[in-house]
């Protein structure tokens, strides 16, 4: 029979657990991440095997891997590894990765480069600039945004913008006139009205975009403020309010996406969506998404300009979208600078890469490729020169913390979506912590 | 000497387990305690900050609040259901039929399963507003909202998963019921005592022991639970942070927001809150477990 002394003996192993596992959790990332790293001890001369993690669609997977292909057939002896995934998550195990001191050798970087050159993760490629590495055909702009103290920490792949994503062949169909380069968020929603109310049940004009951080920056650069700027929020309370008010409309009117029915299927997926199987038809997405979500429908896709506000264009010069880091530890750096030069200035690899990662900042890989474009090549080179056009030439700086902001500004729309929180009082909330994450951000 | 040896062959066998101990548990445990009070991105080294991470805790994290408020709503619907579910089948298992043996492992396989990401991802589908559940009960009219994706029902469609994962928690009362002397029964229904007189009276008494055994571990699995969680709201803990379980809070903090100083503090205030909670339970206990090896 059980008895007393068995019990309190299997209940305190089982506390003595408890506490093992509660940081048994923190390690749930870190399963895919040790994986053996690499051969590191190859002399030279002998098989040098690196790893190299990207994220993406199905689309860029396939065009990444045969190029890779391409460089091993190239360069016997060296082979690499692709780790790849969607973006959910991709930051988390790199994290993970890096502490525990086995990130893969070749790293596919966004927007938060300067926060992992802060932090010593990536390797200075400027000593193979010239030598392995061949920069000449690329301007100067796209170099430096990659170079942190005079030392350079990436090579763009490719240059993008934020954009908004539509389905043309549901504005066709609702017989709704396609944006233009002028339109107005009063125009925006006359659209969105419009194509939901024609289309019926089901069918939306957009979806709700009021997480979207790209998005609210636009709105408030077109009504004169700005996201951040030095250290600083450049908005106030009210500025917010009308940004969800525009949204709160087209939610009462029924033309964007209900809250549920985001969730379960958020535009950030590809494969989930709503824009390809023709039910929603504006989206916001970056501009070279526009490949992968176009391989998944029959119906045309195309980009638009964010809409003006009273203050003008609120868009963002076209940015590297994505760079190619090298991490600070790999054994084999020489290896990875010649994989480096070989991505972006290959004409073979950049043929089979095409625009997957944006316009690339090879001028002769662009030339190569203006020759035999597609017609969605044609529609991300168009809004690329558009938006450089339109932009005000200021320069863009992201809110710190960019995780940490998102995820605040997920949670408002939600809190407002779903009627959990007047506008008002999530607005409040938002401030506040707004002004709390500046705060930290100035004390790192 | 014989004795020695006897010690030595012991200590042996035990080495497998001691080291995988001393090096995956007990080393990352210190070294948590330790991390909880550094600011630590895990990209650079800790840097040493007192108690700011458990000050922080309790006076500048509203959305902690929230995802304590979920857990323990998590914890308090699901044990009890987990417990009921499993003693209700180990009941039903127990009346002696054919094929036991098959029966049990039929109903135990796939509940190991119910914490796994595949599970999970299976669930997720179910319950999608098309999903197969909204279309069962669409047959009789009704049409179900979007259980995974709307805040007023998220944390429910974890809660029934967790009801899943009542196997081994089943074979414990399986055991339990099997030692329940056979007399008694037979006793008492000389006595004339019905089915309901007999579970209350008998049954329940005599597996209080194993109740509380059940009881304690699945309270202490149910506070660390993660993987449905994560894969269910995508790692968001959304909507609004309807499934914000505290394991999950702990991992953003940790591995998105690299907060991993704070993510330690979390840990050791999970602890504290999960020992209040057996602690209590184990004072309670001389009130209603009766153990009849009659030292009570």
């Amino acid at each position: 029979m059980l008895n007393r002394k068995a019990i309190t003996a299997s209940m305190l192993s089982a506390v003595l657990l408890l506490s093992a596992c509660s940081k048994g959790n923190n390690d749930a990332g870190t399963d895919s991440a040790s994986q053996p790293a690499g051969n590191a001890s190859a002399p030279a001369g002998k098989k040098v095997e690196l790893r190299m993690s990207w994220w993406g669609s199905d689309e860029r997977h396939e065009r990444t891997q045969k190029a890779i292909e391409l460089f091993e057939q190239k360069n016997p002896g060296i082979t690499i590894t692709g780790e790849y995934s969607g973006f959910d998550g991709y930051m988390d195990k790199l994290n993970t990765q890096i502490a525990a001191g086995n990130a893969p050798d070749l790293i596919q970087m966004g927007g938060n480069i300067k926060e992992y050159v802060d932090k010593n993760a990536l390797l200075d490629l400027k000593p193979y600039v010239g030598g392995i590495l061949n920069l000449d055909d690329f301007n100067e702009g796209l170099v430096k945004s990659a170079t942190f103290n005079d030392k350079l920490y990436g090579v763009t792949l490719g240059v993008s913008s934020s954009s908004l994503l539509y389905n043309a062949s549901m504005f066709e169909k609702a017989g709704v006139a396609l944006p233009t380069d002028q339109w107005t968020y009063e125009d925006f929603k006359s659209s969105a009205i419009e194509i939901a109310a024609k289309l019926g049940k089901g069918h939306y004009g957009s979806y709700d975009l009021s997480s979207d951080v790209a998005t609210l920056a636009s709105y408030l650069g077109g009504v004169g403020k700005e996201l951040y700027r030095d250290g600083d929020r450049r908005f106030e309370k009210q500025d917010i309010v009308g940004w969800f008010a525009i949204w709160d409309e087209l939610r009462k009117a029924g033309a964007i996406v209900p809250a549920d029915v985001q969730v379960a299927n958020p535009p950030t997926a590809v494969d989930k969506s709503l824009l390809v199987n023709g039910q929603v038809a504006i989206q916001g997405a970056s501009a070279s998404q526009i490949f992968g979500f176009q391989e998944l429908t029959q119906d045309r896709l195309a980009l638009a300009l964010f809409p003006n506000g009273p203050a003008g264009s609120g868009m963002v010069q076209p940015i590297s979208g994505q760079y190619l880091t090298a991490y600070e530890g790999t054994e084999h750096p020489e290896e990875v600078a010649k994989f480096i030069n070989f991505f972006v200035n290959d004409p073979e690899a950049g043929v089979i890469l095409g625009s997957t990662r944006g316009v690339p900042p090879s001028g002769k890989i662009r030339d190569t490729l203006a020759a035999q474009s597609t017609p969605v090549d044609k529609v991300l080179y168009d809004y690329i020169s558009l938006v450089s056009d339109t932009a005000p030439p200021v320069v863009y700086q992201q809110f710190p913390l960019d995780n940490e902001f998102t995820k605040l500004l997920q949670v408002t729309s939600e809190k407002i979506a779903f009627k959990a929180k007047s506008i008002d009082s999530a607005v409040d909330e938002f401030m506040t912590e707004v002004d709390k994450l500046l705060l930290k951000a100035k004390a790192q | 000497m014989q004795k020695y040896k006897t010690y030595a062959a012991g200590y042996l066998f035990l080495l497998p387990w001691l080291i995988g101990f001393v090096f995956l548990y007990l080393s990352p445990i210190i070294a948590s305690l330790y991390l909880s009070f550094t600011k630590y991105d895990l990209l650079t080294a800790p840097k040493w900050i007192g108690l700011d991470n458990y000050k922080a805790m309790f006076t500048d994290d509203y959305r902690l609040g929230d995802s304590i408020k979920v857990t323990f709503k998590y914890v308090l619907l699901s044990v009890p259901f987990r417990l009921a579910f499993a003693l209700g089948l180990a009941m039903l298992l127990n009346q002696g039929m054919k094929f036991l043996g098959l029966y049990r492992t039929i109903y135990y396989i796939p509940s190991l399963l119910g914490g796994s990401v595949a599970i999970s991802v299976l669930w997720k589908q179910v319950f999608d507003k098309e999903g197969i559940f909204n279309q069962a009960i669409g047959f009789f009219g009704i049409e179900g909202p979007n259980w995974i994706a709307d805040p007023r029902y998220a944390i429910y469609s974890l809660i029934g998963l967790s009801v899943w994962q009542f196997g081994s928690v089943m074979i414990i009362f399986l055991a339990g019921l099997k030692q329940i002397p056979q007399e008694l029964y037979e006793a008492a229904t000389v006595d004339g005592a019905g089915i309901f007189r007999k579970f209350a009276r008998i049954t329940m008494p005599l597996l209080t022991p194993v109740i509380f055994f059940n009881l304690t571990i699945t309270l202490i699995q149910s506070f660390q639970t993660f993987t449905k969680a994560f894969i269910i709201s995508g790692g968001s803990g959304g909507p609004i942070n309807s499934t914000l379980l505290y394991s999950l809070y702990l991992y953003i903090k940790g591995f998105t927001f690299l907060d991993m100083g704070y993510a330690s503090a979390m840990a050791w205030l999970l602890l504290i809150i999960v020992a209040a909670v057996t602690g209590v339970m184990f004072l309670t206990s001389r009130y209603w477990v009766y153990y009849s090896d009659g030292r009570d």
